[in-house]
Protein backbone atom coordinates (compact mmCIF):
# COMPACT_ATOMS: atom_id res chain seq x y z
CA UNK A 1 0.00 0.00 0.00
CA UNK A 2 2.90 2.32 0.70
CA UNK A 3 4.12 1.63 -2.83
CA UNK A 4 1.00 3.26 -4.20
CA UNK A 5 1.85 6.37 -2.24
CA UNK A 6 5.37 6.22 -3.63
CA UNK A 7 3.89 6.28 -7.10
CA UNK A 8 1.11 8.75 -6.50
CA UNK A 9 3.38 11.65 -5.67
CA UNK A 10 5.27 11.92 -8.97
CA UNK A 11 2.14 11.10 -10.96
CA UNK A 12 0.10 13.84 -9.37
CA UNK A 13 2.95 16.31 -9.61
CA UNK A 14 3.42 15.38 -13.27
CA UNK A 15 -0.19 16.21 -13.99
CA UNK A 16 0.17 19.50 -12.13
CA UNK A 17 3.27 20.23 -14.18
CA UNK A 18 1.37 19.53 -17.39
CA UNK A 19 -1.32 21.87 -16.25
CA UNK A 20 1.22 24.62 -15.61
CA UNK A 21 2.86 23.95 -18.97
CA UNK A 22 -0.30 24.56 -20.94
CA UNK A 23 -1.58 27.50 -18.95
CA UNK A 24 1.32 29.93 -19.35
CA UNK A 25 0.24 33.02 -21.13
CA UNK A 26 3.00 35.52 -20.90
CA UNK A 27 6.58 34.39 -21.10
CA UNK A 28 8.14 31.54 -22.98
CA UNK A 29 10.67 31.03 -20.21
CA UNK A 30 7.97 30.00 -17.73
CA UNK A 31 6.84 27.36 -20.18
CA UNK A 32 10.36 26.01 -20.38
CA UNK A 33 10.59 26.01 -16.60
CA UNK A 34 7.44 23.95 -16.28
CA UNK A 35 8.85 21.59 -18.92
CA UNK A 36 11.88 21.09 -16.69
CA UNK A 37 9.58 20.40 -13.77
CA UNK A 38 7.70 17.80 -15.80
CA UNK A 39 10.96 16.14 -16.75
CA UNK A 40 12.04 16.11 -13.11
CA UNK A 41 8.86 14.35 -12.10
CA UNK A 42 9.39 11.84 -14.87
CA UNK A 43 12.90 11.25 -13.57
CA UNK A 44 11.49 10.61 -10.11
CA UNK A 45 8.94 8.17 -11.48
CA UNK A 46 11.54 6.41 -13.59
CA UNK A 47 13.82 6.11 -10.60
CA UNK A 48 11.11 4.50 -8.50
CA UNK A 49 10.29 2.13 -11.34
CA UNK A 50 13.89 1.16 -11.92
CA UNK A 51 14.24 0.28 -8.26
CA UNK A 52 11.95 -2.65 -8.93
CA UNK A 53 14.38 -4.03 -11.47
CA UNK A 54 17.57 -4.83 -9.64
CA UNK A 55 20.40 -3.66 -11.82
CA UNK A 56 18.75 -1.30 -14.29
CA UNK A 57 19.18 1.88 -12.33
CA UNK A 58 21.73 3.19 -14.83
CA UNK A 59 19.00 3.94 -17.32
CA UNK A 60 18.03 6.94 -15.23
CA UNK A 61 21.37 8.47 -16.23
CA UNK A 62 20.51 8.03 -19.89
CA UNK A 63 17.13 9.57 -19.35
CA UNK A 64 18.75 12.49 -17.57
CA UNK A 65 21.13 13.03 -20.48
CA UNK A 66 18.29 13.14 -22.96
CA UNK A 67 16.17 15.48 -20.93
CA UNK A 68 19.06 17.84 -20.27
CA UNK A 69 19.71 17.99 -24.01
CA UNK A 70 16.07 18.78 -24.53
CA UNK A 71 16.20 21.55 -21.95
CA UNK A 72 19.29 23.01 -23.58
CA UNK A 73 17.55 22.90 -26.93
CA UNK A 74 14.59 24.75 -25.47
CA UNK A 75 16.88 27.42 -24.14
CA UNK A 76 18.63 27.81 -27.46
CA UNK A 77 15.26 28.24 -29.15
CA UNK A 78 14.47 30.88 -26.55
CA UNK A 79 17.70 32.68 -27.41
CA UNK A 80 16.92 32.45 -31.11
CA UNK A 81 13.50 33.88 -30.44
CA UNK A 82 14.88 36.79 -28.48
CA UNK A 83 17.28 37.48 -31.32
CA UNK A 84 14.54 37.70 -33.88
CA UNK A 85 11.58 39.06 -31.93
CA UNK A 86 13.32 41.00 -29.18
CA UNK A 87 11.42 39.50 -26.28
CA UNK A 88 9.83 36.25 -25.27
CA UNK A 89 6.25 37.36 -24.90
CA UNK A 90 3.61 35.18 -26.45
CA UNK A 91 1.82 38.26 -27.72
CA UNK A 92 4.58 38.95 -30.18
CA UNK A 93 3.96 35.70 -32.05
CA UNK A 94 2.13 35.97 -35.31
CA UNK A 95 -0.94 33.83 -35.82
CA UNK A 96 0.33 32.43 -39.15
CA UNK B 1 21.48 21.50 -49.30
CA UNK B 2 24.67 19.51 -49.67
CA UNK B 3 26.89 22.56 -49.49
CA UNK B 4 26.20 22.77 -45.82
CA UNK B 5 27.88 20.12 -43.68
CA UNK B 6 25.87 20.75 -40.55
CA UNK B 7 22.70 20.05 -42.48
CA UNK B 8 24.07 16.70 -43.57
CA UNK B 9 24.90 15.92 -39.94
CA UNK B 10 21.46 16.83 -38.64
CA UNK B 11 19.74 15.02 -41.47
CA UNK B 12 21.74 11.86 -40.77
CA UNK B 13 21.01 11.99 -37.06
CA UNK B 14 17.33 12.58 -37.77
CA UNK B 15 17.26 9.44 -39.91
CA UNK B 16 19.17 7.52 -37.23
CA UNK B 17 16.64 8.66 -34.62
CA UNK B 18 13.75 7.31 -36.63
CA UNK B 19 15.60 4.07 -37.22
CA UNK B 20 16.21 3.70 -33.48
CA UNK B 21 12.52 4.19 -32.80
CA UNK B 22 11.35 1.77 -35.44
CA UNK B 23 13.79 -0.96 -34.50
CA UNK B 24 13.48 -0.70 -30.74
CA UNK B 25 11.80 -3.42 -28.74
CA UNK B 26 10.67 -1.40 -25.77
CA UNK B 27 8.88 1.86 -25.26
CA UNK B 28 11.94 3.38 -23.59
CA UNK B 29 14.05 2.76 -26.68
CA UNK B 30 11.28 4.19 -28.84
CA UNK B 31 11.15 7.28 -26.69
CA UNK B 32 14.92 7.71 -27.04
CA UNK B 33 14.70 7.53 -30.82
CA UNK B 34 11.91 10.09 -30.85
CA UNK B 35 14.00 12.43 -28.71
CA UNK B 36 17.01 12.08 -31.00
CA UNK B 37 14.76 12.80 -33.94
CA UNK B 38 13.39 15.94 -32.29
CA UNK B 39 16.80 17.15 -31.18
CA UNK B 40 18.22 16.96 -34.67
CA UNK B 41 15.19 18.22 -36.56
CA UNK B 42 14.98 21.52 -34.69
CA UNK B 43 18.32 22.89 -35.98
CA UNK B 44 17.19 22.05 -39.50
CA UNK B 45 14.10 24.15 -38.99
CA UNK B 46 15.58 27.23 -37.40
CA UNK B 47 18.39 27.62 -39.85
CA UNK B 48 17.65 31.00 -41.33
CA UNK B 49 17.18 33.71 -38.77
CA UNK B 50 13.87 35.17 -39.77
CA UNK B 51 10.81 35.52 -37.62
CA UNK B 52 8.62 32.83 -39.05
CA UNK B 53 11.10 29.98 -38.99
CA UNK B 54 12.01 30.72 -35.37
CA UNK B 55 8.37 30.65 -34.39
CA UNK B 56 7.82 27.45 -36.34
CA UNK B 57 10.71 25.71 -34.58
CA UNK B 58 9.43 26.98 -31.24
CA UNK B 59 5.94 25.63 -31.77
CA UNK B 60 7.33 22.34 -32.98
CA UNK B 61 9.62 22.01 -30.00
CA UNK B 62 6.92 22.74 -27.42
CA UNK B 63 4.35 20.34 -28.80
CA UNK B 64 6.83 17.55 -29.41
CA UNK B 65 8.41 17.92 -25.97
CA UNK B 66 4.98 17.68 -24.39
CA UNK B 67 4.14 14.59 -26.41
CA UNK B 68 7.45 12.93 -25.51
CA UNK B 69 6.95 13.47 -21.80
CA UNK B 70 3.40 12.15 -21.88
CA UNK B 71 4.60 9.12 -23.85
CA UNK B 72 7.25 8.34 -21.27
CA UNK B 73 4.79 8.83 -18.42
CA UNK B 74 2.30 6.36 -19.83
CA UNK B 75 4.96 3.85 -20.81
CA UNK B 76 6.28 3.85 -17.23
CA UNK B 77 2.73 3.20 -16.01
CA UNK B 78 2.41 0.40 -18.57
CA UNK B 79 5.61 -1.21 -17.34
CA UNK B 80 4.49 -0.71 -13.76
CA UNK B 81 1.45 -2.82 -14.50
CA UNK B 82 3.69 -5.66 -15.59
CA UNK B 83 5.86 -5.53 -12.51
CA UNK B 84 3.49 -4.95 -9.65
CA UNK B 85 0.16 -6.42 -8.70
CA UNK B 86 -1.81 -3.35 -9.57
CA UNK B 87 -4.90 -3.46 -11.70
CA UNK B 88 -4.39 -0.83 -14.35
CA UNK B 89 -6.43 -1.23 -17.48
CA UNK B 90 -4.17 -1.71 -20.44
CA UNK B 91 -6.47 0.15 -22.77
CA UNK B 92 -6.17 3.18 -20.51
CA UNK B 93 -2.41 3.45 -20.90
CA UNK B 94 -2.63 2.53 -24.58
CA UNK B 95 -5.02 5.40 -25.06
CA UNK B 96 -2.62 7.86 -23.44
CA UNK B 97 0.30 6.55 -25.51
CA UNK B 98 -1.78 6.82 -28.65
CA UNK B 99 -2.81 10.38 -27.82
CA UNK B 100 0.83 11.33 -27.35
CA UNK B 101 1.76 9.73 -30.69
CA UNK B 102 -1.13 11.40 -32.49
CA UNK B 103 0.04 14.72 -31.08
CA UNK B 104 3.51 13.98 -32.42
CA UNK B 105 2.17 13.38 -35.87
CA UNK B 106 -0.35 16.13 -36.16
CA UNK B 107 -3.42 13.96 -36.55
CA UNK B 108 -6.79 15.40 -35.58
CA UNK B 109 -7.93 16.09 -32.87
CA UNK B 110 -4.35 17.13 -32.08
CA UNK B 111 -3.61 18.85 -35.34
CA UNK B 112 -3.85 22.51 -34.42
CA UNK B 113 -0.13 23.16 -34.38
CA UNK B 114 0.45 21.63 -37.80
CA UNK B 115 -0.81 24.19 -40.37
CA UNK B 116 0.49 27.07 -38.25
CA UNK B 117 3.88 25.54 -38.21
CA UNK B 118 4.02 24.62 -41.88
CA UNK B 119 3.42 28.24 -42.76
CA UNK B 120 6.80 29.19 -41.38
CA UNK B 121 8.95 26.55 -43.01
CA UNK B 122 10.91 26.34 -46.21
CA UNK B 123 9.70 23.75 -48.68
CA UNK B 124 12.40 21.20 -47.97
CA UNK B 125 11.79 21.35 -44.23
CA UNK B 126 8.07 21.10 -44.90
CA UNK B 127 8.67 17.97 -46.96
CA UNK B 128 10.65 16.46 -44.10
CA UNK B 129 7.89 17.31 -41.68
CA UNK B 130 5.14 15.93 -43.91
CA UNK B 131 6.81 12.68 -44.83
CA UNK B 132 9.71 11.53 -42.70
CA UNK B 133 8.52 12.73 -39.30
CA UNK B 134 5.41 10.60 -39.62
CA UNK B 135 7.21 7.28 -39.86
CA UNK B 136 8.23 6.83 -36.23
CA UNK B 137 4.88 7.68 -34.58
CA UNK B 138 2.94 5.61 -37.11
CA UNK B 139 5.12 2.59 -36.51
CA UNK B 140 4.65 2.96 -32.79
CA UNK B 141 0.90 3.25 -33.21
CA UNK B 142 0.91 -0.03 -35.09
CA UNK B 143 2.07 -1.73 -31.88
CA UNK B 144 -0.95 -0.55 -29.93
CA UNK B 145 -4.19 -2.46 -29.90
CA UNK B 146 -6.81 0.18 -29.43
CA UNK B 147 -9.61 0.66 -31.90
CA UNK B 148 -11.83 3.40 -30.52
CA UNK B 149 -9.43 6.28 -30.38
CA UNK B 150 -7.90 5.30 -33.70
CA UNK B 151 -11.26 5.34 -35.45
CA UNK B 152 -12.15 8.70 -33.89
CA UNK B 153 -8.83 10.10 -35.00
CA UNK B 154 -9.22 8.72 -38.52
CA UNK B 155 -12.68 10.19 -39.00
CA UNK B 156 -11.72 13.54 -37.52
CA UNK B 157 -8.48 13.70 -39.50
CA UNK B 158 -10.09 13.12 -42.85
CA UNK B 159 -12.89 15.58 -42.11
CA UNK B 160 -10.55 18.26 -40.74
CA UNK B 161 -8.09 17.79 -43.59
CA UNK B 162 -10.83 18.13 -46.15
CA UNK B 163 -12.79 21.01 -44.72
CA UNK B 164 -9.81 22.90 -43.38
CA UNK B 165 -8.19 23.02 -46.77
CA UNK B 166 -11.18 24.57 -48.48
CA UNK B 167 -10.43 28.13 -47.51
CA UNK B 168 -6.66 28.15 -47.96
CA UNK B 169 -4.71 30.18 -50.43
CA UNK B 170 -1.29 29.59 -49.00
CA UNK B 171 0.30 26.55 -50.62
CA UNK B 172 2.05 25.38 -47.47
CA UNK B 173 -1.17 25.36 -45.48
CA UNK B 174 -2.89 23.59 -48.35
CA UNK B 175 -0.29 20.87 -48.28
CA UNK B 176 -0.57 20.76 -44.48
CA UNK B 177 -4.29 20.05 -44.58
CA UNK B 178 -3.78 17.59 -47.37
CA UNK B 179 -1.19 15.91 -45.19
CA UNK B 180 -3.69 15.68 -42.31
CA UNK B 181 -6.19 14.08 -44.66
CA UNK B 182 -3.67 11.55 -45.93
CA UNK B 183 -2.65 10.89 -42.35
CA UNK B 184 -6.21 9.79 -41.63
CA UNK B 185 -6.00 7.34 -44.50
CA UNK B 186 -2.63 6.10 -43.31
CA UNK B 187 -3.93 5.50 -39.81
CA UNK B 188 -6.79 3.50 -41.23
CA UNK B 189 -4.43 1.48 -43.40
CA UNK B 190 -2.44 0.62 -40.26
CA UNK B 191 -5.48 -1.18 -39.00
CA UNK B 192 -5.46 -3.35 -42.10
CA UNK B 193 -1.82 -4.34 -42.25
CA UNK B 194 1.62 -2.79 -42.21
CA UNK B 195 2.32 -3.57 -45.87
CA UNK B 196 -0.69 -1.55 -46.98
CA UNK B 197 0.51 1.31 -44.81
CA UNK B 198 3.96 1.12 -46.36
CA UNK B 199 2.55 1.23 -49.87
CA UNK B 200 0.34 4.19 -49.01
CA UNK B 201 3.17 6.03 -47.31
CA UNK B 202 5.61 5.51 -50.16
CA UNK B 203 3.19 6.70 -52.79
CA UNK B 204 2.20 9.70 -50.71
CA UNK B 205 5.86 10.63 -50.08
CA UNK B 206 6.65 10.31 -53.76
CA UNK B 207 3.79 12.60 -54.79
CA UNK B 208 4.57 15.11 -52.06
CA UNK B 209 8.18 15.09 -53.14
CA UNK B 210 7.34 15.99 -56.74
CA UNK B 211 5.13 18.89 -55.79
CA UNK B 212 7.45 20.18 -53.10
CA UNK B 213 10.44 19.88 -55.39
CA UNK B 214 8.84 22.06 -58.03
CA UNK B 215 7.54 24.55 -55.49
CA UNK B 216 11.01 24.79 -54.03
CA UNK B 217 12.74 25.41 -57.33
CA UNK B 218 10.38 28.14 -58.40
CA UNK B 219 9.82 29.49 -54.88
CA UNK B 220 6.06 29.28 -55.04
CA UNK B 221 4.29 29.90 -51.75
CA UNK B 222 0.91 31.29 -52.68
CA UNK B 223 -1.85 30.44 -55.07
CA UNK B 224 -1.42 33.64 -57.10
CA UNK B 225 2.19 32.73 -57.76
CA UNK B 226 1.10 29.33 -58.97
CA UNK B 227 -1.09 30.69 -61.72
CA UNK B 228 1.20 33.42 -62.94
CA UNK B 229 4.28 31.22 -62.90
CA UNK B 230 6.18 31.26 -66.15
CA UNK B 231 7.72 28.25 -67.77
CA UNK B 232 9.12 28.04 -71.25
CA UNK B 233 7.14 24.95 -72.04
CA UNK B 234 3.44 25.00 -71.26
CA UNK B 235 3.35 21.21 -71.17
CA UNK B 236 5.60 21.20 -68.11
CA UNK B 237 3.33 23.64 -66.36
CA UNK B 238 0.36 21.47 -67.25
CA UNK B 239 2.02 18.41 -65.77
CA UNK B 240 2.49 20.12 -62.44
CA UNK B 241 -1.23 20.52 -62.11
CA UNK B 242 -1.72 16.93 -63.07
CA UNK B 243 0.56 16.06 -60.18
CA UNK B 244 -1.79 18.02 -57.96
CA UNK B 245 -4.68 15.92 -59.17
CA UNK B 246 -2.67 12.78 -58.62
CA UNK B 247 -2.09 13.78 -54.99
CA UNK B 248 -5.80 14.29 -54.61
CA UNK B 249 -6.49 10.74 -55.70
CA UNK B 250 -8.09 11.14 -59.09
CA UNK B 251 -8.37 7.76 -60.85
CA UNK B 252 -6.23 7.59 -63.91
CA UNK B 253 -3.24 8.88 -61.94
CA UNK B 254 -0.91 7.14 -59.54
CA UNK B 255 -2.35 8.69 -56.39
CA UNK B 256 -5.48 6.64 -56.83
CA UNK B 257 -3.69 3.35 -56.30
CA UNK B 258 -3.05 3.52 -52.53
CA UNK B 259 -6.57 4.75 -51.91
CA UNK B 260 -7.96 1.97 -54.04
CA UNK B 261 -5.99 -0.56 -52.05
CA UNK B 262 -7.26 0.78 -48.73
CA UNK B 263 -10.83 0.93 -49.99
CA UNK B 264 -10.69 -2.67 -51.16
CA UNK B 265 -9.18 -3.94 -47.95
CA UNK B 266 -11.68 -2.02 -45.87
CA UNK B 267 -14.62 -3.49 -47.75
CA UNK B 268 -13.23 -6.95 -46.97
CA UNK B 269 -13.24 -5.96 -43.30
CA UNK B 270 -16.80 -4.60 -43.55
CA UNK B 271 -15.85 -1.15 -42.32
CA UNK B 272 -18.40 0.57 -44.50
CA UNK B 273 -19.27 3.53 -42.31
CA UNK B 274 -15.70 4.74 -41.84
CA UNK B 275 -15.01 4.06 -45.48
CA UNK B 276 -17.91 6.22 -46.61
CA UNK B 277 -16.75 9.12 -44.46
CA UNK B 278 -13.20 8.76 -45.75
CA UNK B 279 -14.31 8.70 -49.36
CA UNK B 280 -16.58 11.69 -48.99
CA UNK B 281 -13.82 13.74 -47.42
CA UNK B 282 -11.42 12.67 -50.17
CA UNK B 283 -13.91 14.05 -52.64
CA UNK B 284 -13.81 17.36 -50.82
CA UNK B 285 -10.00 17.30 -50.90
CA UNK B 286 -10.13 16.54 -54.59
CA UNK B 287 -12.53 19.44 -55.01
CA UNK B 288 -10.09 22.01 -53.77
CA UNK B 289 -7.34 20.56 -55.93
CA UNK B 290 -9.64 20.48 -58.91
CA UNK B 291 -10.65 24.07 -58.29
CA UNK B 292 -6.99 25.11 -58.62
CA UNK B 293 -6.46 22.99 -61.72
CA UNK B 294 -9.68 24.19 -63.33
CA UNK B 295 -8.60 27.81 -62.95
CA UNK B 296 -5.15 27.01 -64.25
CA UNK B 297 -6.33 25.02 -67.24
CA UNK B 298 -9.31 27.04 -68.37
CA UNK B 299 -8.54 30.66 -67.60
CA UNK B 300 -5.99 32.95 -69.13
CA UNK B 301 -3.39 34.39 -66.76
CA UNK B 302 -0.75 36.97 -67.29
CA UNK B 303 2.63 35.43 -66.59
CA UNK B 304 5.74 37.25 -65.48
CA UNK B 305 8.53 36.25 -67.80
CA UNK B 306 11.24 38.57 -66.56
CA UNK B 307 12.60 36.34 -63.81
CA UNK B 308 15.46 34.13 -64.88
CA UNK B 309 15.50 30.88 -63.00
CA UNK B 310 18.94 29.31 -62.96
CA UNK B 311 17.96 26.45 -60.69
CA UNK B 312 15.78 24.80 -63.27
CA UNK B 313 18.66 23.17 -65.12
CA UNK B 314 18.85 19.94 -67.08
CA UNK B 315 19.17 17.66 -64.10
CA UNK B 316 16.19 19.12 -62.31
CA UNK B 317 14.11 19.02 -65.45
CA UNK B 318 14.99 15.37 -66.03
CA UNK B 319 14.21 14.39 -62.46
CA UNK B 320 10.91 16.22 -62.63
CA UNK B 321 9.98 14.62 -65.92
CA UNK B 322 10.77 11.11 -64.75
CA UNK B 323 8.81 11.57 -61.53
CA UNK B 324 5.89 13.14 -63.37
CA UNK B 325 5.84 10.27 -65.83
CA UNK B 326 5.49 7.80 -62.99
CA UNK B 327 2.91 9.96 -61.32
CA UNK B 328 0.70 10.23 -64.37
CA UNK B 329 1.11 6.81 -65.96
CA UNK B 330 2.08 4.81 -62.90
CA UNK B 331 -1.25 3.13 -62.44
CA UNK B 332 -1.02 1.32 -65.79
CA UNK B 333 2.64 0.50 -65.27
CA UNK B 334 1.98 -1.08 -61.91
CA UNK B 335 -0.79 -3.25 -63.28
CA UNK B 336 1.70 -4.43 -65.89
CA UNK B 337 4.07 -5.26 -63.05
CA UNK B 338 1.50 -7.56 -61.62
CA UNK B 339 1.38 -9.56 -64.84
CA UNK B 340 5.13 -9.68 -65.20
CA UNK B 341 5.79 -11.35 -61.87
Amino acid sequence: MIMILYWMLPMILFIFGLFCFVSNRKHLLSMLLSLEFIVLMLFFMLFIYLNLLSYEIYFSMMFLTFSVCEGALGLSILVSMIRTHGNDYFQSFSIM
Amino acid sequence: MFNNSSKILFLTIMIIGTMITVTSNSWLGAWMGLEINLLSFIPLLSDNNNLTSTEASLKYFLTQALASTVLLFSSIILMLKNNMNIEINESFTSMIIMSALLLKMGAAPFHFWFPNMMEGLTWMNALMLMTWQKIAPLMLISYLNIKNLLLISVILSVIVGAIGGLNQTSLRKLMAFSSINHLGWMLMSLMISESVWLIYFMFYSFLSFILTFMFNIFKLFHLNQLFSWFMNSKVLKFTLFMNFLSLGGLPPFLGFLPKWLVIQELTFCNQYFTLTIMMMSTLITLFFYLRICYSAFMLNYYENNWTINTQFNNMNTNLYLICTFFSIFGLFLISLFFFML
